[in-house]
């Protein structure tokens, strides 16, 4: 097969791994050497950004499935209620 | 020297000439060769050919045109307009190889237009030549939804004209109202307020707000957007909002409302785009979030904010573009972006998805991609100010942005976990990794080298600001927490993956109150209005012929004749007196 037409899948997975525990540990060592400089005090909590990505994307998400109770309708609401004319 | 060519001009013009080239090749070098030339106006103007650029906000005045009692200042050229012109110009040409397979020779000449228009917004030096570019500027991108063909694109079509004529209005009874007031046209900074004195500043800044589409106008945006042609929509993705932010940079900076506008619209747009199932639609939402960014910077109005908000603009057409690009290559392949009739793709267009990861990535603002030294800018400002809100808000919108551009749609339209697409997709496409069309690949190529040439070297961008730069980017503080942020962010998506796979479906917007009431009022018009207006039409037809009847009787019409006289007299007498007791 054309190498072109293979996903690295392993190896991207391999690296996220890597990426995730490297981060974890640097965190927590550059916070305690005082490498950070933030403007916030909540930005020097262990761990701040990391729980903001996580709890941050799955709120957008579970949030926005709630709002999709309200707000999602079928593909063709508007032609069906103009009788097609848009 | 004064001969200074207007590119935008060049460009427009020059435009009308393309559907008379009759050989296709000739046309094709032509049409890539206008932004080009308006590329090497401003190379020139850079280099000093048509005299020094000044330090902002100082500028070179050229082409003043007597108009009425006003001389109209066409062209003025300073930092901000030039770093706004090269970006179009260079985006125009990317643009231009992409859209090289269209047929229909006019979607050219409209992109010209829009493109040129834009040009001459940027460059105007006062308030009419900026409407009159902006007016040109609302009616190209009509004509590209247009000629996309469908019904759907039609109604698109008519209600982005609305929407930018109510904005046009706006602004032109803004500029009216103060050049009544002060009697000035110069295109500068304005003053706001609230009440009545701020009245015309109020309104022109309504109408750049929704040129903006800043929420809650943000939704003619979306609406219009992604039911253009697949190449027409790459043109409109980078000309008409950043202009408006263009506009604002220069009228209305550090007016507070704009900074908090801003930081919300950057995280609204991203709920509506989880819910979105159409990729190009998807990509449209971060068009708003995005300018989210830009108008919290220009309300921000410190040197940094400002900075950040005209270097995100500048970014954000060369990796929009690219994002719009990648997804309309699935929809000229397949004929469709829809996310529930797509993924599996990746075995055969993995150039356009890794190109389009580029954009991605720069949109997320991943370190080395250019969207991280224009956002970390936008985003430092406000933590300069100390306003910990908004930074929340534009970092969560950093989240969101990566969620949807750099995983949600990639993951729909190229992977999904499978290795073949449906089969009714999988019928169009060859059995090979080259599916799309090489001038769309090459078009994309130019606008990904440039998102990571920015990304690594922003000095080149930094020294094109209006205001001097001292921020570096690269800090271990900042690009640590962004890289920990997109780690984890990657790990929610992976959590709930299935929840944001896409189902047929439509996501309601701001637009369904006028779209809905608006509806409403045109059912009453056409049913209970009009069929009172028959009535009342044929009752009083009914009345006067009786009375005709009447008064046709000889013995009636001798005695209403003197009456009617004497009535007449009287009524010219009461009129005659009124007006000379009022002309003493």
């Amino acid at each position: 097969m054309n190498p072109l037409r293979k996903y690295p899948k392993k190896l991207f997975w391999r690296l996220y791994y890597v990426c995730l525990v490297v981060s974890l540990i640097l965190d927590v060592y550059w916070l305690y050497n005082h490498t950070f400089h933030y403007h916030f005090s909540f930005q020097y909590v262990v761990q701040f950004f990391a729980l903001f990505g996580l709890f941050g994307c799955m709120l957008l998400i579970l949030i926005a499935k709630g709002m999709g109770f309200f707000i999602v309708v079928d593909e063709d609401y508007y032609q069906k209620r103009s009788g097609g004319s848009n | 020297m004064n001969c200074w060519i207007h590119p935008g001009l060049v460009i427009c013009l020059g435009g009308f000439l393309i559907p008379f080239i009759p050989w296709k090749r000739v046309k094709q070098v032509y049409f890539l060769a206008l932004p080009l030339v308006g590329l090497g106006i401003l190379v020139s103007t850079t280099m000093g050919v048509f005299g020094t650029i000044p330090p902002w906000p100082a500028a070179l005045h050229k082409w003043n045109v007597p108009f009425l009692e006003y001389t109209l200042d066409v062209v003025r050229i300073n930092k901000m307009s030039m770093l706004f012109g090269y970006v179009y110009v260079v985006a125009a040409f990317c643009m231009n190889i992409y859209a090289l397979g269209v047929k229909n020779d006019w979607e050219h000449v409209a992109a010209m237009i829009y493109v040129g228009s834009a040009l001459g917004a940027i460059f105007a030096g006062d308030l009419f030549t900026l409407f009159f570019s902006l007016e040109m500027m609302s009616w190209a991108p009509f004509f590209l939804l247009l000629f996309r063909g469908t019904q759907r694109a039609k109604g698109a079509a008519i209600r982005y004209v609305i929407w930018h004529h109510i904005s046009g209005l706006c602004i032109l009874a803004g500029i009216l109202m103060h050049v009544h007031q002060t009697g000035s046209i110069e295109f500068t900074h304005m003053p706001w307020g609230w009440g009545g004195k701020y009245l015309a500043y109020n309104l022109m800044l309504l109408g750049f707000v929704i040129n903006s589409a800043t929420t809650p106008f943000h939704s003619w945006l979306s609406d219009s957007y992604s039911e253009a042609t697949p190449s027409g929509s790459v043109y409109m993705t980078a000309y008409t909002t950043k202009t408006a932010i263009f506009c604002l940079l220069i009228t209305f900076s550090g007016v507070p409302l704009l900074m908090w506008m801003g930081a919300i619209q950057a995280v609204f747009a991203l709920f509506l785009a989880v819910l979105e199932n159409d990729g190009r639609r998807l990509c449209s939402y971060h068009i708003i979030s995005q300018i989210g960014y830009m108008v919290a910077g220009v309300g921000m109005g410190t040197e940094m904010g400002l900075n950040g908000a005209a270097s995100h603009a500048l970014c954000h057409i060369i990796y929009n573009a690219l994002l719009y690009m990648g997804a309309g290559c699935a929809l000229v392949v397949v004929g469709t972006a829809k996310f529930n009739r797509l993924g599996g793709l990746y075995r055969y267009m993995p150039i356009a998805f890794w190109l389009y990861m580029v954009g991605g990535f720069s949109i997320s603002g991943f370190p080395l991609f250019n969207g991280f030294i224009s956002k970390a800018m936008t985003i430092e400002a406000a933590e300069l100010i100390q306003r910990p809100i908004i930074y929340l808000l534009l970092e969560g919108a950093t989240v969101g942005t990566f969620l949807h551009t750099g995983l949600k749609l990639p993951w729909n339209i190229w992977l999904q976990g499978r290795d073949e697409p449906p089969d009714d997709i999988r019928k169009k496409l060859k059995d090979s990794p080259f599916n799309t069309p090489t001038h769309m690949l090459a078009g994309m190529g130019i606008l990904a080298f440039l998102c990571i040439f920015l990304g690594v070297y922003p000095k080149i961008l930094y020294d094109m600001l209006p205001y001097p730069v001292e921020y570096v980017p690269f800090t271990i503080t900042r690009v640590f927490s962004i890289t920990q942020m997109f780690i984890f962010s990657f790990l929610g998506f992976w959590l709930l993956r299935k929840l944001v796979r896409g189902y047929p479906s439509f996501v309601l917007d701001t637009d369904w109150v006028f779209r809905i009431l608006g509806g409403k009022a045109m059912d009453f018009c056409k049913g209970p209005l009009l069929a009172f207006g028959t009535a009342l039409d044929q009752r009083v037809e009914d009345m006067s012929g009786q009375f005709i009847r009447k008064i046709k009787d000889p013995k009636i019409e001798m005695h209403l004749t003197p009456l009617a006289i004497g009535f007449g007299v009287l009524v010219s007498l009461i009129l005659f007196s009124t007006f000379l007791i009022l002309n003493m």
